[in-house]
């Protein structure tokens, strides 16, 4: 490797599960992020190299991976900022891998859906006129609506890798995110979905979701934020008799 | 999940992590420490079943022990629970919605606040330990 090059180390696993590591020299004038770096290795390199990608732009959320220990969009991580030549690229932690770079995000999504994450209307969405919203109603939920859903909070979060079967922290944030929206109407019902073990109160605020959402949603603080609901819910239910 | 499921041990690698996750590691561990502390502690009273004069040997072995390895390690449980109250203060204040915003800068004032009151502690139990009325 001269000082020309980017020395790429991937690791991989094939078809029948072997797990190795595979070194890249990518020259620097070739690239700028590490996704046109891996992006390089698989047309010029190694066409057996496995990754998951669409808008290259960190909007799709496909990207992920873990770079140099730390989960990253590879898209929109900038290969000079990484102050060295060596780039260890891995796949991100807490997903089982399918191929090289590629994991399999449907535990992600089957958590996600349980947070019940879509607007919720009393009248089945019967309604006659346009539900209208004022910036300062949107401006509540706004941050929240920005997660990509790419799961670099759950492969950071360490309860996530601990207990697989707390919902984690993209779960939450979409919970609060529509809990906060004026729109709806089905706040409750997400408590009570979320509102058990494996909920909020299985956050233990390591904050690491936050330090790595590439979107500044901060689902760390959205927990805690909807971790207050959650214990009003569950007052406001002894109150009124309901026990589950 | 299960094929890459986490040890432990992964709650203790600080490399590329935040201050969040330090202050979240160093509860964890010292809430271990506190409730191996609790056990030891009814451990050692239950030594009053056999009588006050085996209890109060027993404590002296412990103030007095060889090297006075018990009075150093009375210190370090006291710099465990006063880190573990600061930041259980911090995490009640967070998850009431207090603070988030300003959550790193909370748990350094607490801390050092924690750390101001545990060396106060220790002067004052330290002239204890040394008048011999703390034992």
């Amino acid at each position: 490797m001269s000082g020309n090059e980017y020395e790429f180390t991937i690791k991989r696993k094939d078809d029948h599960g072997k797990v190795s590591y595979s070194d890249y020299s990518v020259p620097k004038d070739r690239i700028s992020t590490v996704f046109e770096g891996l992006l390089y290795i698989k047309e010029n390199l190694d066409q057996t190299l496995s990754m998951r990608y669409s808008c290259t732009m960190e909007i799709c959320g496909s990207c992920a991976v873990e770079v140099n220990g730390k989960p990253k969009m590879a898209c929109s991580t900038i290969a000079s900022s990484l102050k060295t030549d060596k780039i260890r690229v891995e796949p991100i932690r807490h997903f089982d891998v399918i191929k090289d770079l590629v994991v399999d995000l449907d535990s992600f999504f089957d958590k996600y859906r349980k947070g019940l994450p879509y607007i919720i209307r009393e009248d089945y969405g019967d309604y006659s006129s346009e539900l209208l919203q004022t910036p300062e109603q949107f401006q509540k939920y706004e941050q929240y609506s920005m997660c990509i859903k790419c799961g670099l909070c759950m492969a950071a979060c360490p309860i996530v890798g601990t207990d697989e079967d707390y919902l984690g922290p993209a779960s939450l944030t979409a919970v609060l995110r529509y809990n906060l929206d004026s729109r709806d109407e089905g706040g409750k019902y997400r408590l009570e979905a979320i509102g058990t073990e494996e909920g909020t109160s299985r956050c233990h605020y390591a904050g690491e979701c936050s330090e790595v959402c590439p979107k500044g949603v901060d689902p760390s603080s959205a927990i805690q934020k909807l971790r207050w609901q959650v214990f009003k819910h569950e007052i406001s239910g002894l109150i009124r008799g309901r026990r589950k | 999940m299960t094929e890459h499921k986490a040890s432990i041990i992964s709650w203790f690698r600080f490399d590329r992590k935040g201050l969040g996750f330090f202050a979240y590691s160093m509860h964890r561990f010292s809430g271990v420490v506190i409730v191996f502390y609790l056990y030891l502690h009814y451990a050692v009273l239950s030594n009053l079943l056999r009588g006050q004069a085996t209890f109060d040997a027993v404590v002296r072995a412990a103030a007095y022990g060889p090297y006075g390895i018990f009075i150093v390690m009375d210190v370090l449980l006291t710099v465990v629970i006063f880190y573990h109250g600061a930041n259980g203060v911090r995490l009640m204040l967070n998850e009431m919605g207090l603070g988030l915003a300003h959550h790193k800068a909370l748990f350094f004032v607490l801390e050092a606040g924690a750390m101001a009151l545990m060396l106060l502690f220790l002067y004052y139990a330290w002239q204890a330990v040394l008048s011999g009325s703390g034992l």
